[in-house]
């Protein structure tokens, strides 16, 4: 029989606001010491009140209008109670009730749309480090505002499952609420998959695997439990809802162990913060900052740069925005800089900081069609604009600087093809291609090349060789 | 309404309680008072009005984005604890 899988993805981004949800501590706990980036709020001492971060309302509305969610005007905040020791205060503070952003879609490379249930802003829980016989607790993650992304259970294939994640994770970095650093956990992926018989009206029953932290690792999860789920139907078994754990060395899901009891986390309202509520024009001052998002710049280039191109530099926002601000005709020559050598660059991820200026760019790609530089030397100069001694200077000084602009003077070139042609040492290809050996051309040039020190234009060199040799 | 024993463990777990026997048998009695005294307030006809989350009808009150320097330094709030190892709180094994 053949099954059908549905599946739904709960998606956690970690905002880049300057401070917590909460509380006026530093969010930013990349390379921090462990609990040094926890206040009196965090540590939930008794008495202490949290107070919203502004900014992340923003980012919140940035986020949905990059899915095309609708903003509500009103939100609220609740709490979800659970005892475990990487929330001090005992419950999480969430939207349960009235969240921040309500329905849209994403919509992935392919086309396809995916629909987005709701979207809500929370505080994320502390970090755990789990030894033999205790646990260590650490806090600095304690309220970094969390935007939970919760999709219809609109995907039907591991690889959609892969495209939205990415696609989700590049609404958040153009949208710039969000570092994306999946490394560090910015972005986290909760999967719910079933199965069912084609043709069938219900869906079968679903597990979850929760806090997967790579596009690769929810498409690998969704795969194995595609395959595992019908090997349980087909022996006539029944799938168990359940959530499981996935493992990244071994490929598999497993089982975690399953709370006897069924989630009960008694949600209230927080009354410690009052509820949001936007006017209209609030929501579309905020919503108009949006930059263009990679669907925007796919409708602008997609005639211009390959997909396969267009699909890395999207990435890439930095890239992205510079192709943008380059001269139209250079952006599929300048896209083509990008995207085979300075990301084959092993320090790219330095020099994506500090790209060089539209004009040095447009520039370059400019003498390249022009023939003033080889492809070789193109690069070469590329290169060039990220050395700290360069940064700064125009493409011609760099070329002139490093003696790779060829020599297309017809004259000159056909002085250094006669001095060539004058060698004893050529006279023996000279021959051989009148002769009809056409691979012999090759030789010829490569010396008259090696005679102009590489400046020559190849392939000026050899339609003078031709006509010489006629 | 008759509060059963697995009720009593239930809302134990819950709220992270540990009771013994009689404190349980003693609960038993005391919740089925508190729910039938709060029971009063479902004679009220409620329909149509708006629940009342707080008090103070204040709405969108919210800070700057900005890094303060806070009151209590990481010593001072991992002295609170228990037991600290490595500026970790140190808690029995969970998983």
């Amino acid at each position: 029989m053949k099954y059908i899988p549905t599946i739904g993805i709960e998606c956690h981004v970690q905002l880049a606001t300057k401070t917590k949800l909460f509380s006026e501590v530093d969010n930013d706990a990349r390379n921090k010491e462990p609990n040094s980036c926890v206040s009196p709020v965090d540590y939930a001492l008794p008495g202490m009140l949290p107070r919203l971060n502004g900014e992340a309302i923003k980012f919140a509305i940035l986020a949905g209008k990059a899915m095309n969610c609708k903003i509500n005007n009103y939100s609220r905040f609740d709490r979800k109670h659970y005892f475990y020791p990487d929330s001090p205060k005992g419950y999480q503070i969430t939207q349960f009730y009235h969240p921040i952003i309500g329905e849209g879609y994403v919509e992935l490379p392919s086309g396809r749309r995916i629909r987005i249930e709701h979207a809500h802003l929370e505080g994320d829980a502390g970090k755990l480090t789990h030894f033999d016989n205790y646990s260590l607790v650490d806090l600095n993650r304690v309220d970094t505002p969390l935007i939970e992304i919760v999709s219809m259970p609109d995907i039907h294939s591991a690889k959609d499952a892969h495209d939205y994640c990415k696609e989700l994770w590049r609404l958040m970095i153009f949208a710039g609420v969000s570092y994306g650093d999946l490394y560090n956990g910015n972005m986290r992926f909760d999967v719910n998959t079933s199965i069912a018989p084609e043709g069938s009206d219900q869906l079968g029953t679903r597990t979850e695997v929760k806090n997967l932290n790579s596009f690769r690792s929810v498409e690998r999860a969704i795969e194995y439990e595609i395959a595992r789920q019908t090997k349980v139907l087909e022996s006539g078994e029944k799938v168990k809802q359940e959530t499981r754990g996935w493992n990244d060395a071994t490929g598999k899901t497993t089982a975690q162990r399953s709370k006897e009891e069924a989630k009960d986390y008694r949600y209230m309202p927080e009354p410690d913060l009052p509820p949001v509520n936007l006017t209209d024009e609030s929501i579309k001052k905020e919503a108009e900052k949006l930059p263009l998002m990679p669907h925007d710049y796919r409708e602008k280039f997609g005639d211009i740069i390959a997909s396969d191109i267009l699909e890395i530099l999207l990435d890439y926002p930095e890239l992205t925005k510079k192709i943008n601000e380059v001269e139209q005709k250079y952006v599929k020559n300048i896209s083509n800089l990008f995207t085979s050598v300075l990301l084959a660059e092993e320090k790219s991820a330095e020099y994506l900081n500090d790209l060089p200026s539209a004009k040095q760019l447009s520039d370059l790609a400019e003498m390249n069609e022009k023939k003033e530089l080889s492809s070789t030397g193109t690069k070469e100069v590329f290169l060039k604009m990220f050395d700290p001694q360069m940064k700064g200077r125009d493409a011609k000084t760099i070329a002139k600087e490093l003696g790779v602009i060829q020599e297309n003077d017809l004259g000159a070139l056909e002085q250094i093809v006669d001095t060539v042609l004058a060698k004893p040492e050529t006279k023996k290809a000279q021959e051989d291609f009148r002769n009809g050996e056409e691979k012999v051309i090759g030789f010829l040039v490569g010396q008259v090349m090696k005679e102009s020190h590489g400046k020559a234009n190849p392939s000026a060199v050899q339609q003078i060789l031709r006509q010489k040799l006629a | 309404m008759d509060i059963k024993r697995e009720d009593i463990l239930h809302l134990a777990d819950l709220s992270d309680f540990s009771l013994s026997d009689t404190e349980i048998d003693s609960l038993g009695g005391d919740l089925k008072e508190i729910i039938k005294y709060i029971s009063q307030l479902e004679e009220l006809d409620t329909d149509n009005i708006e629940p009342t989350y707080q008090v103070f009808e204040m709405e969108n009150v919210w800070r700057e984005d900005e890094i303060k320097p806070q009151d209590a330094t990481r010593d001072e709030l991992l002295a609170l604890t228990k037991e600290e190892k490595d500026h970790q709180i140190k808690v029995p094994k969970v998983l």
